[in-house]
């Protein structure tokens, strides 16, 4: 028998919903359920999130406290909800439009975050709510009402711009697909940090038509023809293959950096300067230039910024500069080339 | 202890005090100081959260989402990023989120004089996002009341179930004075809204019923919802009709200026009464139109073109005279003048 526990987590009471009979949300909405479901996850445990448009309306028809958020926002708020509650599981439902376009940067951000939530977009490739304008990832040439005599620009790659950094989790499916695509809700669910499942799904009224498809069916068997499952986790997914692609955290390289071994000097034997007897030696006369520092005494007559001059920009020949080095831009490693003459008295 | 403190770091106290535990921000001058509080802070206390987040549209649907998750939240911007906060702010009062933005004005409109001090977001407040809504805003002007403020807004927030705003003067966030904000006692409001994850509410900007179905065309419940919604923030903005009155007996004028312009002008209490509102918005109007009542003039001093003037003539039902302090220039000289001028002209 077919287990159909997974109605609790739907409100029946507002069916029937607003979606138009062939549509691909329903699917969505149905499978994502029976995945949550099958994990236990309920709600006290799990919150849902959308955008607007047709698929936006998804969360507000799950049996758990679901946020509706002002268009292209589902992400931020999904991520907000979960940095205060990380003991929630956030699911985002939301649609290409939302996510792609005016969400588009949200989207960049927010996986470059990478927090533990699930998206679900639902890319039936139009904007449907409005009434069939073109999207971020209608194909090109598809002619749409805003794009009558074929859409002029490329759309919108998800599946490269998501899989650009280390860890990701993509997945394309479509609805028709339903056992790859109840693979792919499963682990979506199940990856620790921010998992993208891009669904293609079908508009049959305001785009499929226009398209010259009669039934929902027909444009399933477009989906067969265009698609072909890629067996195996790959790194990355070519625009005509439905699968998953997922890599963990890159392990990082460890540059060994050669520390540079500080010489020991033996400085027990040498001479004793007190801080009066170095102010002699400020280069004047002939004399060498000397510099005191951490108890050392260094001359620095060799350095090309002292040459024959009493100072450089910042520092002053002829005394215990420990100080000053401490905030310089840089560091002491600059004095260690020079031969150390003496010691100062403490 | 007495500290020096500048008006960001009293806000932030104050945040802190009433109990915020997420910010998120974008950097925007004068305001910047308090997201690197918070972004300091969340670096010591794992319990504070802080999201630098990529724009300001993101900041604010962060801590609108953030207080529905249960955790009292706040932003903070100039009046730029307030601009793109404006969608997020009217989803704040749909959903019913309590939140507080704080709002370090500079001289608009756009980008404007960055970043010269200027007091003209206030029909922002009001009129910025799609269809009717009644937020609550206070204006403080000094260092001291700022603090307190902000923990009023919290407060307000969490009795009116709504974002609050706080608006402060670009010179404010920037000025330093002696405070002993441990000394100052404050009342908390404490969370009761129910946080995520309890049960099946549906939090949406869409329309909806008490029992948060959605109702597109249903005018009758569409009419039920945003009355409770307007009667629950003029019930609390109610609890909070703070204003500053100077009363000079002899005078015939009063002025009415409020945040650092009604610094400026405060030696002038020699010579006229002054009325500073602190509660911005909702407009004081019993209290206006009683303290107005026995002034022949008038004048409305701002660093706006007139933004609270027209909303006290519109609570008065009488003429005020204007004096607006536009492009980032508050010297007390120019004022004096101007008044003088008003009066003689009588217009």
């Amino acid at each position: 028998m077919i287990d159909r526990s997974y109605k609790e987590l739907l409100k029946l009471g507002r069916f029937p919903h607003t979606w138009c009979p062939g549509c691909g949300i329903g699917a969505v909405l149905k499978n994502v359920a029976m995945a949550m479901k099958e994990l236990g996850w309920n709600n006290q445990n799990t919150s849902v999130v959308s955008g607007i448009g047709c698929s936006g309306r998804m969360a507000g028809y799950m049996n758990l406290d679901a946020v509706h958020t002002p268009h292209g926002r589902a992400l931020t708020a999904a991520e907000a909800i979960k940095t205060v509650r990380p003991d929630l599981n956030v699911v985002v439902l939301s649609g290409d439009g939302d996510l792609g376009a005016i969400g588009g940067n949200h989207l960049l951000h927010t996986s470059r975050r990478n927090p533990d939530i699930t998206v679900f977009c639902n890319d039936n490739e139009i904007y449907g709510l409005t009434g069939g304008q073109a999207g971020p990832t209608t194909p090109k040439g598809t002619k749409t009402v805003t794009s009558p005599r074929g859409e002029h620009y490329q759309p919108l790659r998800l599946n490269r711009i998501l899989t650009t950094q280390a860890p990701y989790f993509y997945a394309r499916t479509t609805v028709y697909h339903l056992n790859h695509f109840k693979t792919c809700i499963r682990e979506a669910l199940l990856w620790k940090g921010f998992s993208f499942v891009d669904i293609i799904s079908d508009c049959i009224e305001l785009n499929g038509r226009r398209l010259g498809f009669k039934t929902a069916h027909q444009m399933f068997k477009w989906f067969e023809e265009r698609f072909h499952i890629a067996e195996g986790v790959r790194d990355h997914l070519k625009d005509d293959e439905l699968g998953i692609a997922k890599k963990e955290v890159e392990a990082e390289v460890k540059v060994e950096v050669e520390v540079e071994q500080i010489p020991e000097v033996q400085i027990e034997g040498l001479k004793l300067f007190a801080l009066e007897e170095l102010k002699q030696f400020d280069g004047t006369e002939g004399r060498p230039i000397y510099i005191g520092y951490k108890g050392k005494v260094y001359d620095i007559s060799a350095s090309p910024l002292f040459q024959g001059e009493k100072r450089m920009r910042c520092h002053i020949a002829g005394k215990d500069l420990t100080r000053d080095i401490e905030i310089a831009p840089h560091g002491e490693e600059l004095l260690f080339k020079f031969p150390v003459v003496g010691r100062l008295k403490e | 202890m007495k500290q020096l403190l500048s008006g960001n770091e009293a806000i932030f106290q104050g945040a802190i005090r009433a109990g915020a535990t997420y910010f998120a921000g974008y950097p925007i001058t004068p305001s910047s100081e308090i997201l690197q509080q918070a972004a300091a802070l969340a670096e010591e206390n794992p319990g504070f959260r802080f999201l630098q987040a990529e724009d300001e549209i993101a900041a604010a649907i962060g801590i609108i989402s953030a207080s529905l998750a249960g955790a009292k939240s706040f932003t903070a911007t100039s009046g730029p990023g307030f601009s793109l906060m404006q969608e997020a702010l009217g989803w704040g009062h749909a959903v019913e989120a309590p939140c507080v933005f704080v709002n370090s004005m500079r001289v608009g409109p756009s980008t404007g004089m960055p970043t010269q001090p200027a007091q003209s977001d206030l029909l922002q407040i009001k009129g910025g996002s799609a269809g009717d809504y009644y937020p609550i805003a206070f204006y403080p002007n000094s260092v001291e009341e700022s603090f307190r403020l902000t923990v009023t807004a919290f407060n307000a927030a969490e009795e009116s179930l709504s974002p609050v705003i706080l608006l402060v003067d670009a010179l404010l966030s920037h000025l330093y004075e002696m405070a002993d904000l441990d000394a100052i006692e404050v009342a908390v409001v404490p969370r009761t809204k129910d946080p995520l994850g309890r049960s099946q509410r549906l939090f949406t900007g869409t329309a909806h019923d008490r029992m948060g179905n959605v109702k597109t065309n249903d005018p009758e419940a569409y009419r039920d919802w945003l009355n409770d919604l307007k009667e629950r923030h003029l019930q609390a903005a109610d609890k909070y009709p703070l204003y500053e009155y100077i009363p000079r007996k002899d005078s015939e004028t009063l002025l009415i200026a409020f945040g650092i312009t009604s610094r400026i002008i405060s030696s002038l209490k020699e010579r006229f009464s002054i009325f500073r509102p602190i509660r911005i918005f909702p407009v004081l109007e019993k209290e206006l139109q009683e303290i107005t009542r026995p002034y022949r003039h008038i004048i409305v001093v701002e660093g706006n073109d007139g933004q609270y003037a027209s909303w006290t003539e519109c609570a008065i039902h009488r003429k005020v005279m204007r004096v607006p302090c536009l492009g980032g220039g508050f010297k007390f000289q120019w004022i004096q003048s101007q008044i003088e001028e008003r009066l003689k002209e009588g217009k």
